[in-house]
Parts: structure tokens; C-alpha cells; sequence
């Protein structure tokens, strides 16, 4: 194998993550205000929102993997990170399921295609006149699990990269400036991905993810890659 | 209804730079001040230092309230909250690169950290702008401008806490005991609430720019809080100047509410043909 220096294999991995976390936000399936009167598919909250609250509980689960074994693997760490968020966003979308289903007792049904490509069952007949579906169908459940665990991966693999930037130069609070750190750069990169999606998406079987995935990820793998560089440059100011 | 007119963007970030700059310089400068005076009062001197990091944080809150005011009028698709917190992400990312980069140049840190946000800000608008095709005529210059109010904001406060801008300092001030979510929340929060209370067709500047303030100085009393954990009796100070400086500005909002609130003219029923 070639022989890379350090320092530029933690930049494309920081670059890599933040492309993880810009795709995740486009796999999740987000209503916004519309959804959260059940008239449009989705959870009820904005795209920043939902990926940065799974991408954090990613991150903590992460850290804590990192923190009580310093010689975890970095899958083991993006696993964790993974596990954290897909069990976050999943019990968000089952409890918001409960409440579209027996509190505003609407059908869960999907505007974007005609039949769910899991299930196979019929949408359109069921999607209430002047609305864009209502409720978290099936395929927008499986598209938003698999998106947190892509955004958690992401987070991990932040904080695993930085902390072996930072753990050597300043021990103790190596973990507090990277799980810091890790928080900037996931909000830039759920911000991105959320002004290309334009609020509202349903997830993968949405014709809009095809749409706008290729420019998001092209955006955030350049500004994450330039988040990389900050990284690393900080590291050198530490060294005095 | 009179007009009024707007103060410029140039106005008010010349005043978010100069403020927000003179504030956090403060916190360095004043404590010399104090050595080279000696006695009572450089003891003074150097207990209300730090509160002049908060108030130069709460000159580039009125600003970044404005810029974001200016870029969220186009309606962004995703709420107002969102920019707040990108303004945090980039401002945090650049406020630390500056910070440490400069070593032991501790003076020189504020303005590369100034610098790299803006830098940073402008690479993300014009992504924006060019690649997203968001297609708001003012997103390069906003962004810009909102990436660097962040990060004066976030150093700003941070000064506050760890009673200087040293990177080391603020690590083991900030970073160690978790202040710095604080400093990242509220003052994301103080940014971007002013907008996202006021927006809509009768939004205006004036009413606007004293919500920030006293959203920035509700955030400098939290901030007190958390000095007075670090640094004991600065902390107080700024706690209090937090809390006199919010009543002042909240009733001056107070105020414009009832001021404008006097001039909503009715616009009749909803038509009743069906949308």
C-alpha cells in the first residue's frame, strides 16, 4: 500500500464523513411545518432538526464506544455512532407515527410514488384531497432508518479521526475539542443538504433525491473537505 | 404611517466588526490598563473586563440578526432556525482555527478567526448560490457576513467565560466544562430569534434590531452565569449588566410593539373563493 501522510488521510476522512452526513439528511423523510399538520409525508420538524438530533445521539454513542475502549476500530466507532442514531430517529418516527395514526387518525400514505416499493400496497387512493400524503409510510421508516445510520457513521468517523488528531497534543480535553468540533461541522453539513432538498423530501423513492443528492454531496464533500484542512491546522496551532 | 428609514447593512456591520472587535480586545487590553494603574481600581478594572467580551458578542448579535433578517426575507425553505445554526457551524470552526493558529500571538487571533469565517461564509454561499442554485440575489454576501458574526459571537462570549481569547485558556474554561454548548445554543438562539419572531409582512427593522439586543443580552446573562463558575466575581458583573441591559432593550421592544401594533390597518374578510 502507498504510503499516505497522516495528516491528508484525516482530511479525506473528515471530508468523507461530512459527504455521509449531507447524503443521510436526503434519506430522511421530512415534512416540515406541512407534515406536522399531516398534510404532507413525514416527520413534522425541519430537515436540520431531524438529521443534527440523530447525528448528535450518533455522536454521543460514539464518543462513549471511543471513551471506554481508546482501541476501538474505526468501524467499531462508526457502528456505534450508527446504532445510536437509527435507534434515535426510529423511536422518533414510531413515536410520531402513534400520533399521526390514533391521535390525528390519518391513513399513512405516500405522494411521490403509487405503490410503496416494500410493502407493495396501493397509496394514491388514500392520500386525503388538497394534501402530499400524510403519516410515515413503510418505505419512508426503512429510508429514514438507513439515512440516521449513514449521518451517525458520519459523526463517528469525525470524532474517531479527530480525536486521533487531537488525543496526542492535548490529552485530556482532546475529547471536548473534537465532539465541539464534530458539532460544526455536522451543522454546516445538515444545513447544505436541507437548502437542496428545500425543506420537504420523502425519502429515497422521492424523485427529488435524485435530483439534488449529486450537487449536495459535490458541495459538501468541498466545504468538509475544507472543515479537514481547519482541522488539521488547528492541530499544528496547538503545537507550541 | 411615516417611513422610516432602515439602517444600511454597511452600518450595521461596521458596527458588529468595530463593536463586536473592541469588546473582545477589551478583554485583553483592560487588565494590562489595570497593571500599569495598580491598586482599587485595576482591581475593579480587571473584574468588569470580561463583560466587554459579551458586550462586543452582543454588537454582532444585533448584526448577524440583521443579515440573517435580510437573507431569510426570500424564504429559505427550511425555516429560519437553520441559518442561525449554520452561522454557528461555521463560526465555531473558524473561531477555533483562529484562535489556534496564531499561537503565541494570542492578539492577532479575533481578526484571523474574523478572517477564516468570512473566508468560509462566502466558499458556502456562493456553493449556494452556484451549485445548489438557491437563487437568492444576497445569499454570498449574507452568508459571508453571517459566518463571521458567528464567529465574533462565539469568541466574544467565550472571552466572557474564560476572562481572555487564549486558546489554551478557553479550552480548559470552555471546552472542558461544556460552557461552550451554552455559548453555541444561546447564542445561535440569539441570532436567529429575532427574525424568526418578527417575520411577516409587517416586519420591521427598527423592532427587529431591539429584539436582538435584547435576545444578546438575555444570552450575556446566561453567560454571566456560567463565568460566575469560572471566574467568580466577573461573573456576577456580567450577570447583572445582562440583566439591566435586557430589561432596557426588551422594553424598548416593548415599546416598538405597541408602536407598530397602533398602525395594522384591518384587511377585510377571506375572500371566499376557495384557494
Amino acid at each position: 500500500m502507498v504510503a499516505i501522510d497522516p495528516n491528508l488521510l484525516y482530511v479525506l476522512l473528515i471530508a468523507i464523513s461530512g459527504t455521509l452526513i449531507c447524503a443521510a439528511v436526503h434519506f430522511i423523510p421530512v415534512g416540515g411545518a406541512p407534515a406536522a399538520m399531516a398534510q404532507a409525508t413525514g416527520i413534522g420538524t425541519g430537515t436540520v432538526e431531524l438529521a443534527a438530533g440523530s447525528g448528535l445521539v450518533g455522536l454521543i454513542t460514539a464518543s462513549y464506544m471511543y471513551a471506554y475502549e481508546p482501541l476501538a476500530s474505526m468501524a467499531l466507532v462508526m457502528a456505534a455512532g450508527a446504532m445510536g442514531s437509527m435507534v434515535m430517529l426510529a423511536s422518533t418516527m414510531f413515536a410520531g407515527s402513534l400520533v399521526y395514526a390514533y391521535g390525528v387518525a390519518v391513513p399513512f400514505a405516500s405522494a411521490q410514488v403509487k405503490k410503496d416499493p416494500i410493502t407493495g400496497q396501493r397509496q394514491d387512493t388514500y392520500i386525503s384531497k388538497g394534501t402530499q400524503g400524510q403519516g410515515i409510510p413503510t418505505i419512508c421508516f426503512v429510508s429514514g432508518v438507513v439515512g440516521a445510520g449513514l449521518g451517525g457513521a458520519g459523526g463517528g468517523l469525525i470524532y474517531f479521526s479527530l480525536m486521533q488528531i487531537y488525543t496526542p497534543l492535548i490529552a485530556a480535553s482532546a475529547a471536548a475539542v473534537a465532539g465541539v468540533f464534530t458539532m460544526g461541522v455536522f451543522y454546516v453539513n445538515s444545513v447544505i443538504p436541507s437548502y437542496g432538498v428545500g425543506g420537504t423530501i420523502e425519502g429515497v423513492h422521492d424523485p427529488k433525491f435524485r435530483r439534488v443528492i449529486g450537487k449536495d454531496v459535490f458541495t459538501s464533500f468541498a466545504i468538509s473537505l475544507l472543515c479537514g484542512i481547519v482541522a488539521v491546522f488547528i492541530a499544528q496551532g496547538m503545537m507550541v | 404611517m411615516s417611513e422610516i428609514k432602515d439602517r444600511s447593512p454597511n452600518q450595521l456591520m461596521a458596527f458588529g466588526i468595530i463593536g463586536g472587535l473592541i469588546g473582545i480586545y477589551l478583554t485583553y487590553l483592560l487588565p494590562l490598563l489595570g497593571e500599569k494603574i495598580g491598586g482599587t481600581i485595576a482591581d475593579i478594572i480587571v473584574i468588569i473586563a470580561p463583560a466587554a467580551g459579551a458586550l462586543g458578542a452582543m454588537c454582532s448579535v444585533i448584526w448577524g440578526a440583521d443579515a440573517v433578517r435580510r437573507v431569510a426575507k426570500y424564504g429559505l425553505g427550511t425555516g429560519v432556525p437553520s441559518i442561525g445554526q449554520i452561522a454557528m457551524g461555521m463560526g465555531i470552526i473558524a473561531a477555533m482555527f483562529g484562535l489556534a493558529i496564531v499561537k503565541t500571538a494570542t492578539i492577532a487571533g479575533p481578526i484571523v478567526a474574523l478572517v477564516t469565517a468570512s473566508v468560509i461564509g462566502f466558499i458556502i454561499g456562493w456553493f449556494a448560490q452556484n451549485v445548489i442554485k438557491m437563487k437568492i440575489p444576497v445569499m454570498i454576501r449574507c452568508m459571508t457576513e453571517i459566518a463571521a458574526s458567528g464567529a465574533l459571537i462565539i469568541i466574544g462570549f467565550s472571552a466572557a467565560v474564560a476572562g481572555n481569547f487564549e486558546f489554551n485558556n478557553i479550552i480548559t474554561l470552555v471546552f472542558d466544562n461544556g460552557v461552550m454548548l451554552a455559548v453555541f445554543w444561546v447564542g445561535a438562539m440569539a441570532m436567529l430569534h429575532p427574525f424568526n419572531a418578527c417575520l411577516g409582512p409587517d416586519e420591521r427593522q427598527k423592532r427587529l434590531l431591539y429584539l436582538a439586543g435584547s435576545t444578546g443580552a438575555i444570552t450575556m446573562a446566561v453567560i454571566g452565569i456560567a463565568a460566575i463558575m469560572t471566574l467568580g466575581t466577573s461573573g456576577i458583573f456580567t450577570f447583572l449588566l445582562g440583566v439591566v441591559l435586557w430589561f432596557i432593550f426588551y422594553k424598548k421592544f416593548w415599546d416598538e410593539v405597541y408602536n407598530d401594533a397602533a398602525a395594522v390597518v384591518g384587511t377585510g374578510l377571506i375572500p371566499k373563493t376557495e384557494a
